[in-house]
């Protein structure tokens, strides 16, 4: 559903999305652009550092550090540090030329030198673990070629990599505030050339990012040119939903992110929203392949069909957040096998059938039992990171599902301290696991797909699923030139991972947004949705 | 001795009635739920989400179709038995600690003491807290942490009321009379100190369900699909704009049940009290 927006609000509305903007907002979103002001944002999670490995530190790091490159809307790469860039005839050597007299917040220049630093960093120091698997085993070396030409080598083509980096975990700090500075101090504050900088970090609280009113490098995407307009943005942590959003409507702040669904269809009416569909891995299974009941792909599959999936995410969700029933990519990712999403559409008796050859026989209680074993599922879920309450619905409705055709599922919800913290890193600690992985490509498949080995162990690859033809697949089509090709390369990958049931789709991540109505030209920027505020404007 | 004074009593109070009335419900909730209702209380029915309370659905219906008083029905053996369980052990926890600290005196009186006065300083819901993140979330876990929890007050109470029992007269008659030192402690010490302790965990049931709910609140209770009251609470928060029967109902049945408890407790106490004047 897409209104017309008035004026430059308009572009943004095509651009992301932005549905909404209802009767009453004709007063406020007629005003007089305003100078200055305040934005208070009202995020969900406090990461533990501003930039890192985790969408929460490139949500955030993406206001304080510029890229080299952005992803426009259409899907190319344009300008922001690099004011252009060449491409050797093999594919392995990236030369970008870098925009002049751009100065990180420290008065350091934003030169080649302290590009090829920040490469170097994130590969090879352990500065940013998603910058690292992203590019991860393609890139070899970062070189200046001169103060404004720098060098990235490849090890192998990977057409990729321009996509890759347009995240915000590949936002450029200044070397010499890093190096002669703490690490607690870098974590806190760090030096980038970004529209905004860190003025102070209130922990369990908010984040003040003020003004860096010598800004000259925003994105070729940028709905201005010059400085942020405004003059801070709090960004505050509002962790509980109901709080959240009842913060915009007493004027608390004037931005929210994740609008919990119940209040979608009212958000819509009164505020500017915005909802994003996260390219990536959606929010899928892992299937344990290695031990348990699903080393069988027909108990896999089984699973697959024995619940309503579609359904419960539509109740669970209010209908807002879209099925996927892709589980390797989401729809919003180029490369995207909408028709291997179509498989296992809810079929109980299917499942039943399934279970029944696999010699799963159903017990008096109707859980199956084979060889004395019951067919208890343990399914272990990031409660209140991962899944909010919402998805926990929908789970639980999907666990009264199974038990109908057979499956014994135990909702084991866990903390992220526990998911992350290893706990859950051994085969006989679960069956299922739901997760997400945003990224812009579908190269995200090398990442979580590839088959671990003992010279190179994949920590991501959650299902244990070691298939040699796919990791090949995704080889090849990470190293293809013609991106049809790629595509369809891609494509098969997908079509493998849906046939073994090696994974399970459910939903797609999406990052909701709510905006009041005095507040003009907050958008996402389309990597991975990562809010852009220094071209935003208060109007009266 | 008890049931005669309780015979003796004057007409108990309407309140008291209501109470007994609302412990009865509660009860038979949780030892026969299938009295009170025949459904499941995880049964889905996706055509019947968030239906506001009807004849049908006298409580409503939550965003997974499940009907909302079958729900707290079948909760109410979790989140009783936490209560009844969790002031169960802090007794226990309190009872040996105290008579120990009472009886012994001298420096494992004053070591008692001292622990149970750091342990006070903590309130007792964040050291259920430290005893969950030790622990993980599960009910067993959530029963010992409220028990611990609570526990430190008690035994301060139980130190007390040893103290002062023995000074009577008639435990030093006893004594006098040549009764052995346990006979002593277990004829008339135990029964005469414990005794007004009783109505104080009649209260403590009541606080104990209000804690239990308020970690299940807090996403540290039981795991889903339980209906245990506190993940009641914590399903129902985000629909409160707009389904506020999922969050209210729940709360008003904790706040009944939390009442009717303590309300029977104090009547207990003023018997006994009454009793051993």
């Amino acid at each position: 559903m897409m209104k017309k927006l008035r004026g430059k609000a308009g572009i943004v509305a095509a651009l992301l999305l932005l549905a909404g903007c209802g009767a009453g907002a004709d007063a406020a979103g007629g005003g007089t652009p305003q100078t200055g002001g305040t934005i208070v944002y009202g995020h969900v999670q406090e990461p533990p550092c501003i930039f890192g490995g985790w969408i929460q530190q490139a949500y955030i790091s993406r206001q304080v550090l510029d890229g080299l490159v952005t992803l426009a809307e259409d899907g190319s790469i344009q300008p922001w540090l690099a004011t252009s860039w060449t491409v050797s005839p093999d594919g392995t050597k990236y030369t970008f030329t870098l925009k002049e007299n751009v100065k990180f917040t420290d008065g350091t220049p934003v030169d080649a030198a302290a590009v090829a630093w920040n490469f170097d960093y994130w590969e090879n120091k352990g500065g940013n673990s998603t910058a690292k698997v992203s590019i991860d085993p393609y890139f070899k070396a970062a070189t200046a070629v001169d103060a404004t030409h720098v060098e990235i080598s490849l090890t192998r083509p990977f057409p990729p990599f321009l996509t890759l980096i347009t995240q915000g975990y590949f936002g450029i700090q200044s070397p010499t505030a890093f190096q002669s500075r703490g690490e607690k101090e870098n974590c806190e504050k760090p030096i980038g050339s970004g529209g905004f900088v860190v003025e102070e970090w209130k922990h369990g609280e908010e984040v003040i990012l003020a003004k860096n009113p010598n800004y000259t490098s925003w994105p070729a995407t940028a709905k201005h040119q010059g400085p942020a307009i405004v003059d801070k943005v709090r960004w505050k942590f509002i962790a509980d939903g109901v709080s959240r959003y009842s913060s915009l409507g007493t004027g608390e702040s004037h931005v929210v992110y994740e609008v919990p669904t119940v209040n979608w269809k009212d958000a819509k009416t009164r505020y500017q929203t915005i909802r994003y569909i996260t390219p990536g891995k959606p929010v899928s299974f892992y299937i344990n392949t290695k031990t348990g009941p699903f080393t069988d792909r027909a108990v896999r599959q089984a699973f697959a069909y024995g619940a309503d999936r579609k359904s419960a995410v539509e109740a669970g969700f209010h209908g807002v957040i879209p099925y996927e029933g892709n589980p390797a990519v989401s729809q919003s990712t180029p490369g995207y096998n909408a028709e291997a999403a179509k498989a296992y559409a809810y079929d109980p008796a299917k499942a039943e059938a399934l279970l029944e050859q696999a010699g799963w026989a159903k017990g008096g209680d109707g859980i199956r039992t084979k060889d004395g074993k019951p067919l208890t599922i343990k399914l272990v879920y990031g409660a209140a990171f991962i899944f909010t309450q919402e998805g926990a619905t929908v789970l639980q409705v999907m666990q009264e599902q199974w038990k109908k055709v057979g499956f014994d599922v135990k909702l084991i919800p866990a903390t992220r301290a526990e998911l992350w913290g290893g706990k859950y890193a051994d085969p006989s600690t679960f069956d299922a696991t739901p997760s997400y992985w945003t990224s812009p490509s579908p190269s995200i498949l090398w990442i979580v797909w590839r088959p671990s080995t003992v010279e190179r162990p994949n920590g991501s690859n959650r299902s244990f699923y070691n298939n040699d033809t796919l990791g090949q697949t995704i080889d090849r089509a990470n190293g293809e030139q013609d991106a049809a090709q790629a595509n369809a390369l891609y494509g098969q990958a997908q079509q493998i991972i849906q046939d073994d049931a090696a994974g399970i789709g459910l939903y797609t991540q999406n990052s909701t947004y709510a905006v009041a109505q005095n507040l003009k030209d907050v958008w996402l920027e389309k990597s991975q949705g990562e809010p852009v505020f220094s071209d935003a404007y208060f109007t009266r | 001795m008890t049931v005669k004074t309780l015979t003796a009593a004057p007409k108990p109070a309407l309140g008291t009635v209501l109470s007994l009335l609302v412990v009865t419900w509660v009860l038979t909730a949780a030892l026969a739920p299938s009295v009170l209702t025949d459904g499941s209380p995880t049964a889905i029915d996706l055509h019947a989400t968030l239906l506001p309370p009807s004849w049908e659905h006298p409580f409503g219906t939550d965003d997974a179709g499940r009907d909302l008083l079958t729900r707290v029905i079948h909760g109410s053996r979790q989140s009783l038995g936490i209560g009844l369980g969790a002031t169960a052990l802090a007794f226990l926890i309190a009872l040996v600690l105290g008579f120990t600290a009472a009886l012994a005196g001298g420096v494992v009186d004053a070591a008692i003491t001292r622990v149970l006065e750091v342990a006070f300083a903590f309130p007792a819901l964040l050291l259920a807290l430290l005893v969950i993140s030790v622990r993980g979330p599960s009910l067993a876990t959530v029963v010992v942490a409220v028990g611990i929890g609570s526990a430190p007050g008690y035994a301060r109470m139980v130190r007390g009321q040893v103290l002062a029992v023995r000074q009577a007269g008639y435990i030093e008659a006893a004594a006098a009379l040549g009764h052995s030192r346990f006979a002593v402690i277990r004829r008339h010490l135990f029964p005469n100190a414990v005794r007004p302790l009783v109505a104080v965990a009649t209260l403590g049931v009541g606080q104990s369900i209000v804690w239990a709910s308020g970690l299940s609140f807090l996403g540290l209770g039981v795991a889903p699909p339980s209906s245990e009251w506190g993940a009641l609470l914590d399903a129902g928060r985000l629909h409160i704009t707009t389904s506020w029967w999922l969050e209210i109902l729940p709360g008003v049945v904790i706040v009944l049940v939390t009442l009717a408890v303590t309300t029977l407790g104090r009547t207990l106490q003023r018997r006994l009290e009454g009793a051993a004047r």
